[in-house]
C-alpha cells in the first residue's frame, strides 16, 4: 500500500532530513512511527500525504504519486495534523460542508466517536478546548473511512482518560483494509495499540517490523543484575526498583510484553545491532 | 477528467468556499459596499465633485477591494492545520483555482459594479432632481454629472489595476503565508520604485535637464531658452512621452498579458505548493 523508495528530503539544499529511506507499509495494520522530537516523523507524514515534495526517491500509496494531489488519491488518504485548527463553524455545518469530500464518510461512526470522545455535538467547534477539537479532528478523520489514516501526534494535548478512549477507539474502528500510521515521541500512548513499528533517527530508518516479530526476536524482562555471560546480547538497560530493565536478544523463545520506551531506546542506541537481529 | 474537473465536486468546492469564512468574504464585500455608500453620502452631497468620486470611488472600491479579497482567498497558510487542511482537500488544484478565480475575478466584481451602478444612479437622480431649475446654468450643472461610465477610458483603467494588483496578490499569497497583504504590497511597491529610479537614471544619462521620468509613461524635461550671449532667460517644463507604436505594446502587456500571466502564475504555484 505504501512504497517507499531512496527517499531523500530536506528543508535545505545540501541538508537532508532523510537519505534513501525505504519503507514498506501494508493495510491491516496500525503502525507507529516513532522517533525523537526533530527526527522528522511529521515532515515524514507531510510527504506520505503530498504537502512536501520529495528531492528524490519515489512515494507510492496505493498506486498514486501524493506529490501529485489527485483527488483520487486525496480521497483515499486524511492526515490530522499536532496542531489542529478549526474553522468557526457548528460540527453539523462541518459535515455538511466537508465530508461530503469523502465518498466514504460514515456520519454514524463520527458521531459515534464523538460519543466515545466524550466531545459535545453542540455549539460552536471554535469554543471547543485545544483537546476536545483535537479529538473533533480524531472523529472526523477515522469517520471518513479513508483507506489510509495518518496520525501526527494524535495524543498531544490530550489528558489521561482521554488517551486511553483513544486507545480503544482506534481498535475500535480499525479493519483489515486501512492502514493507521501514528507518529509520537509519546511512545507509551501506544502501549498495545500498534501492531506495527516504524522507528527513524537521524534521517536513518532503523526499525520496520511486525510486534510479533519484536517479540520473536527481543526479550524484554526485569533482572536483579545484568547477566555476564550475555552481556553482549543486551541492546538497553535501565536500573529499576526492582534491579535492572533489560531489552535483549530472544534467544530463548521467551514471551514477554514489548515495552515500547525500552525498546525505541534499545533501537536508537544500538541501531547496528538492531539491524543484525533482525536482518536474520 | 475527474481528476482535473468534476462538476459537482467543484459545487461542494464552493459552496465550502464561501460558507467556511462567510464573514471574511460575506461580510468582507458588504463592508467595502456599505463604505461606498458612505463615501458616496459624504463626498457627493455638500462638494458636488461628482467625476473625482465616482473614479476614488469606482478606483478603491474595485481595485482596493478586489486586492483585499484576492489576499485571503488562498489565506490558508497562516496555519500548519489550516494549510493541510486545505491542500489535502479531495479536490483539484484547478478546481481550487478556478474557485478562487471565480470568487475573486467574477463574483465579486459584478456584485461591486451592480452595487456600484445602483448607488450612482441614485445619487446621480437625486442630484438631478434637486437641482434648481430657475439657475441661469442649470442645463450646464445638469449635464455635467452623469453616471459613471463602465466602458469609459477611467473604468478601463481601473479594471487594469484591478486585474494586476489581485493577481499580484494571488500570486503573493501562496509565497507569503502570512500578513499577505502587507508583504505584497511592499513587494509591489518596492518593484514600482526601482523601475522608476531605474528609468530615472537611465534617462538622466542620456538626456539633459531631465526633471523626471515615468516608466513607460513620459519623460519631463527642462527646455532652457537662451540668449544670443549663450546666456539663459528662461526654462520651460516639457514632456517627451512614449511613441504611440511602444505605448499601444505596453497597453497590451499591462491590459492583458501580465494579469494573465499572474493570473495563470497562482495556478502553477498552487500545484507546486509545499507546507
Amino acid at each position: 500500500m505504501i512504497r517507499v523508495q531512496n527517499l531523500s528530503f530536506g528543508y535545505k539544499k545540501g541538508t537532508l532530513l532523510y537519505e534513501n529511506l525505504d519503507l514498506s507499509l501494508d493495510p491491516g495494520n496500525i503502525c507507529g512511527l516513532l522517533g525523537k522530537n526533530g527526527a522528522g516523523k511529521s515532515t515524514f507524514l507531510k510527504t506520505l500525504v503530498g504537502l512536501l515534495f520529495p528531492q528524490s526517491g519515489s512515494i507510492s500509496i496505493n498506486g498514486f504519486e501524493p506529490r501529485k494531489r489527485q483527488p483520487s488519491f486525496l480521497e483515499t488518504i486524511y492526515f490530522i495534523p499536532e496542531e489542529v485548527t478549526v474553522p468557526s463553524l457548528t460540527i453539523g455545518r462541518y459535515l455538511n460542508l466537508f465530508a461530503s469530500f469523502y465518498p466514504q464518510f460514515d456520519e454514524n461512526l463520527f458521531y459515534n466517536c464523538l460519543k466515545v470522545l466524550e466531545v459535545k455535538p453542540e455549539g460552536k467547534l471554535r469554543t471547543l478546548s485545544f483537546g476536545q477539537q483535537k479529538k473533533f479532528a480524531i472523529a472526523f478523520g477515522l469517520a471518513c473511512n479513508t483507506t489510509v489514516l495518518l496520525l501526527d501526534e494524535p495524543t498531544n494535548g490530550m489528558d489521561i482518560p482521554s488517551k486511553t478512549q483513544f486507545r480503544k477507539l482506534i481498535s475500535s474502528v480499525f479493519s483489515k483494509d486501512r492502514l493507521l500510521l501514528i507518529s509520537t515521541h509519546q511512545v507509551r500512548d501506544l502501549d498495545n495499540l500498534i501492531d506495527q513499528i516504524v522507528i527513524v533517527d537521524n534521517g536513518r530508518l532503523l526499525l520496520n517490523t511486525s510486534m510479533a516479530e519484536v517479540t520473536e526476536k527481543l526479550c524484554f524482562k526485569s533482572l536483579y543484575h545484568l547477566p555476564e555471560e550475555r552481556v553482549d546480547d543486551v541492546l538497553y538497560s535501565e536500573e529499576s526498583l526492582k534491579g535492572v530493565s533489560v531489552v535483549m536478544r530472544n534467544l530463548e523463545n521467551q514471551d514477554s510484553k514489548v515495552n515500547l520506551e525500552h525498546l525505541f531506546n534499545a533501537v536508537t542506541a544500538q541501531p547496528a545491532l538492531t539491524k543484525e537481529i533482525f536482518a536474520n | 477528467m475527474y481528476d482535473t474537473f468534476h462538476l459537482p465536486r467543484f459545487g461542494r468546492l464552493l459552496k465550502k468556499t464561501l460558507l467556511e469564512r462567510p464573514m471574511q468574504i460575506f461580510g468582507f464585500t458588504g463592508a467595502i459596499l456599505l463604505l461606498l455608500f458612505i463615501y458616496y453620502a459624504i463626498y457627493h452631497l455638500p462638494l458636488h465633485q461628482w467625476i473625482e468620486v465616482q473614479k476614488a470611488a469606482f478606483l478603491i472600491g474595485l481595485t482596493g477591494g478586489g486586492m483585499f479579497l484576492a489576499s485571503f482567498m488562498f489565506g490558508y497558510f497562516s496555519t500548519n492545520a489550516q494549510g493541510a487542511s486545505y491542500l489535502t482537500l479531495p479536490a483539484s488544484h484547478f478546481e481550487k483555482w478556478l474557485c478562487v478565480v471565480l470568487i475573486t475575478g467574477i463574483f465579486y466584481p459584478a456584485v461591486f459594479l451592480l452595487f456600484f451602478r445602483l448607488v450612482d444612479v441614485s445619487f446621480v437622480v437625486w442630484f438631478h432632481d434637486h437641482l434648481d431649475t430657475s439657475m441661469p446654468n442649470y442645463k450646464k450643472i445638469y449635464d455635467t454629472v452623469g453616471v459613471f461610465p463602465f466602458d469609459g477610458d477611467k473604468a478601463r483603467d481601473v479594471y487594469c489595476y484591478f486585474a494586476n494588483y489581485a493577481g499580484a496578490m494571488l500570486v503573493g499569497s501562496l509565497y507569503f503565508n502570512k500578513v499577505t497583504f502587507i508583504k505584497v504590497a511592499l513587494v509591489v511597491g518596492g518593484v514600482f520604485l526601482s523601475l522608476y529610479l531605474v528609468n530615472l537614471l537611465i534617462a538622466k544619462i542620456v538626456m539633459h535637464d531631465v526633471q523626471n521620468a515615468f516608466p513607460f509613461e513620459s519623460v519631463d524635461i527642462s527646455v532652457i531658452k537662451f540668449s544670443a550671449g549663450l546666456q539663459p532667460i528662461s526654462s520651460v517644463d516639457r514632456s517627451i512621452d512614449l511613441p504611440s507604436n511602444t505605448g499601444k505594446a505596453i497597453d497590451i502587456l499591462t491590459r492583458y498579458f501580465l494579469p494573465g500571466a499572474l493570473w495563470i502564475i497562482s495556478y502553477v504555484r498552487l500545484r507546486e505548493k509545499e507546507f
